[in-house]
C-alpha cells in the first residue's frame, strides 16, 4: 500500500480554502460589472423584480482554473526537490494539463453562451468540442478501449469486450450528459449548486475510501480536482441559497458537468460516478417526451409561485388537444394510469385543450407532496440527492458483486 | 539534417484553411447573437452610427481552439501508425497541451474582460494569470534559466548567466507586453488583426527558414500554432478591414499577444520575436508619458475625423497647464524641442490650457505626413509593420 502523497494533498485544501475565500470575495465585487453587461436575470418565483447577477458561474471557475494553475507543479515537486522519481512522470502531468484544458474550454463556451444565447443545439455542440483535448490526452496516454463485460452478460460477450471508438463516443457523450443533466434539474434558488456540492462531496468521500484500494493514482489525481471544485462552488451557493443574491448561469452547468466527466474519464471511474448521479438521471427519463417535443415543452418548466400562499405549485403545459401526434396521445394516456403525470382537458374559447403538469423531477415532488415553499422544495431535492449517492454507495459497494468480481 | 515532418504540417495548413473558410463564415452567422447581447460599438470615425459587433476575436479564437484541439494526435501519429518512436514524446504532448491552455485562458479571460468591461488594472493581470501553465510547463520540461549573455557585456558578466526566477518573471511579462503592446496600437478599422497578421507571417517565414537550422523541433512547434492563427485572423481580417463590419475586439489582442509569446517562449526564440515587435515597441515607449499618466490619457487616443475633408487628424489631450506635474512640464519641453510631439497652449474660459497630440505612432504618422484617409494611413502602418 503505497503512502498518501500527504503534501500535496494538504496544499491542494489549502488552496481550495483561499478558493473559497476568493469566490466570496469576488462575486458582490464584480455585481456592478455584470449588472451594467446587463447580464442579469430576473427571479420568477418572487414577487420583487430585482435584477440578480447572472452566469456568476463564470467566477467560481476562473478561481477555481487559477487555484489549479498554481497548483500544476505541486504533485511533482518530489522529483524537483527530492529527486524521488526514476523518470518525470510525463504522462500523469499531461494527465492533470489536458484535464485543465478541457474545463477551462468548458467554462469559456459555457460563458459565451451565457453570454451570446446561443441555441439549444450549441448545448450539444460545445461540450463535445471542449472534451475533445480530454479523448486526446486518453487516446495517447491509455488507448484502451477495452471494458470487462457484467457478469449477466458474459455468456454472449465473453470476459472483454473492445468497444473501440465506440469508447470515445461514450466519453464524449459523457460530457454531454452531465453538463445537460445539470442544468435541467433547475429553476429553483440553490439547487444547480447544490446538487453539484453533494456529488462531488459523494466523489470526495468514495475517492478518500479508494485510497487505500488498487488504483490510489487514478483517486488522488480525482481529489485534486474535486477539492477545489467544492470549496469555489461552496463560495458561489452562498450566495446562491436560498433567497438568491445571485445566478449561476449555464456557464456554471457547463463547469461542473465537464469537471465531473474529466475526473470520471481519467480516474476510471465513470460508472461509478453515473451512480451519483442517479436524481439527474431521473429527472431526465421523466423529461424525456418534453426535450424531444413530443409533448409541448415551453421555455422555462420550473414551478411557479402562488402569490397569495407564498408556495410553489407545479407548472403546466398547456396545448390544444388535437396538435398532438399518436405517440404524444399514447405517452400521455400511460402517465395518467400509472399517475407519474398530472394530466387534466378541458375547454376555452380556443377549443379543446390538454394541461400536463412540466415532466421534471421538481414538480414530480410538488405532485407527491403539495404545494411547497421553495427553500423547503430546494432542501427535500438536496436531500434526495443525498440519498440518490448513499444508494449508489450501496450499489457500488453491496450489489456490485451481482455484475463483477471484487 | 532531420526531415520535415511534411504529413503533420500539410494537415495542420489544411485544418488552418478549413478554419479560414469556417472563421469566414462564422462571423456573420453570429452578429445578431453579438448584437442582442449589445456587444456593439460604434465606429467613431464614421459618420454613421450603425452599431458594429464587437469582441469577434472570441470566433476566430474559438475556430483556432477547434483546429487545434483536433491537430492534438497528429504529430504524434507516427508513434501509433508506424511505431517510430522508441519511447513516447511525452514532453512534446505537453507542450502543445500546456500552450493550449494558456492560449485557451487567455480568450476566455479576454472575452469577459470586452464583455464585463474590466478595469486597466486587471488588463495587467489576466495575462499573467493565462501565463501561468506555460510557465509551468517550462519548469517541468526545462527548466533552464540560464542566458548566454550579448557579446558587449561578457566582460562584466562571463559567458553565461543564470537568472533564475527572473527569467520566470520575463517570460511573464512577454505575455503582458505583447497582449498590451497590440491593444494600444489600434483605433483604425483592420490595425490590430493586420499588424498581428504582419508579426505571424514574419515569424512563419523565420520559422521556415529555420527548419533547416539545429532547432527544428522548436520551429516546427511554433509553426504548428501560426498556420492557425495566420488563417482564423484573415477570416476575421476580411471584415474588419475599412471599412469595419466587425471589431475585433480586447479578445483578440489578448488572444494574438499570447500566442505570440507561447511560440516566443516554448520556441525559444523570444529575442527574435521581440524584433518583429519593433513599431509596437516604439509606439509603447512614445506612450509611456501617457501610460503612466505623467501626461494626462485620455479614454480614447485614436486619430479624429474631419467631417468635411474625410481624412483623420492628430487628436488631442487637452489639459490646465497648472495641473501638470514637474516631470510632465519637463516631459513636455523636451519632445517639442525634439518635433516628436504637437504641442500647443492657449487660454479658455476655464484659464490657461496646453494641448498635446495623443502620444501614438498613429498620430506621430499623421504629424509626419498629415491629414490622411482612413484606408491610406492603415495600409502605411501595415507597410511599416
Amino acid at each position: 500500500m503505497a503512502a498518501w502523497p500527504t503534501v500535496p494533498l494538504l496544499i491542494n485544501l489549502g488552496g481550495s480554502l483561499l478558493g473559497f475565500a476568493a469566490t466570496l470575495t469576488l462575486i458582490p465585487a464584480f455585481t456592478d460589472h455584470f449588472l451594467a453587461a446587463r447580464l442579469f436575470g430576473e427571479d420568477l418565483n418572487k414577487t420583487s423584480r430585482r435584477p440578480v447577477p447572472e452566469a456568476q458561474g463564470v467566477i467560481s471557475g476562473a478561481v477555481f482554473l487559477i487555484i489549479l494553475f498554481c497548483f500544476i507543479p505541486v504533485p511533482f515537486l518530489r522529483c524537483f526537490v527530492e529527486e524521488q522519481c526514476a523518470a518525470f512522470p510525463h504522462d500523469e502531468f499531461v494527465e492533470l494539463i489536458g484535464s485543465l484544458l478541457a474545463i477551462c474550454c468548458m467554462i469559456f463556451l459555457g460563458f459565451a453562451d451565457d453570454v451570446l444565447n446561443l441555441r439549444w443545439r450549441h448545448k450539444l455542440l460545445l461540450p463535445t468540442m471542449a472534451s475533445l483535448p480530454l479523448l486526446m490526452v486518453y487516446f495517447t496516454n491509455f488507448g484502451n478501449t477495452t471494458i470487462v463485460v457484467p457478469k449477466p452478460f458474459r455468456v454472449l460477450l465473453g470476459m472483454h469486450l473492445d468497444l473501440g471508438i465506440l469508447y470515445y463516443v461514450y466519453m464524449g457523450m459523457l460530457a454531454v450528459f452531465c453538463t445537460n443533466a445539470i442544468n435541467i434539474l433547475a429553476g429553483i434558488n440553490g439547487i444547480e449548486a447544490g446538487q453539484s456540492l453533494v456529488i462531488a462531496a459523494s466523489i470526495i468521500i468514495f475517492n478518500i475510501v479508494e485510497l487505500n484500494g488498487d488504483y490510489q493514482d487514478d483517486h488522488i489525481f480525482s481529489l485534486y480536482f474535486m477539492i477545489p471544485f467544492f470549496f469555489t462552488t461552496l463560495g458561489l451557493f452562498y450566495y446562491n441559497w436560498y433567497p438568491s443574491r445571485v445566478f449561476v448561469g449555464d456557464t456554471f452547468c457547463y463547469f461542473a458537468g465537464m469537471t465531473f466527466a474529466v475526473v470520471g474519464i481519467l480516474g476510471h471511474f465513470s460508472k461509478t460516478m453515473l451512480l451519483f448521479f442517479i436524481p439527474q438521471v431521473l429527472n431526465f427519463l421523466y423529461s424525456l417526451p418534453q426535450l424531444f417535443h413530443v409533448i409541448p415543452c415551453p421555455r422555462h418548466r420550473l414551478p411557479r409561485l402562488n402569490p397569495s400562499t407564498g408556495k410553489l405549485e407545479m407548472s403546466y403545459s398547456k396545448f390544444k388537444t388535437k396538435s398532438l401526434s399518436a405517440l404524444g396521445t399514447s405517452i400521455l394516456k400511460v402517465v395518467k394510469i400509472l399517475h407519474v403525470v398530472d394530466v387534466r382537458s378541458g375547454t376555452d374559447e380556443d377549443g379543446e385543450y390538454t394541461e400536463c403538469n412540466n415532466m421534471t423531477l421538481i414538480n414530480f415532488v410538488i405532485k407527491l407532496i403539495g404545494p411547497t415553499h421553495e427553500r423547503n422544495l430546494t432542501l427535500l431535492l438536496l436531500l434526495i440527492q443525498v440519498l440518490g449517492s448513499t444508494i449508489a454507495f450501496s450499489i457500488r459497494y453491496q450489489l456490485v458483486r451481482l455484475f463483477y468480481d471484487v
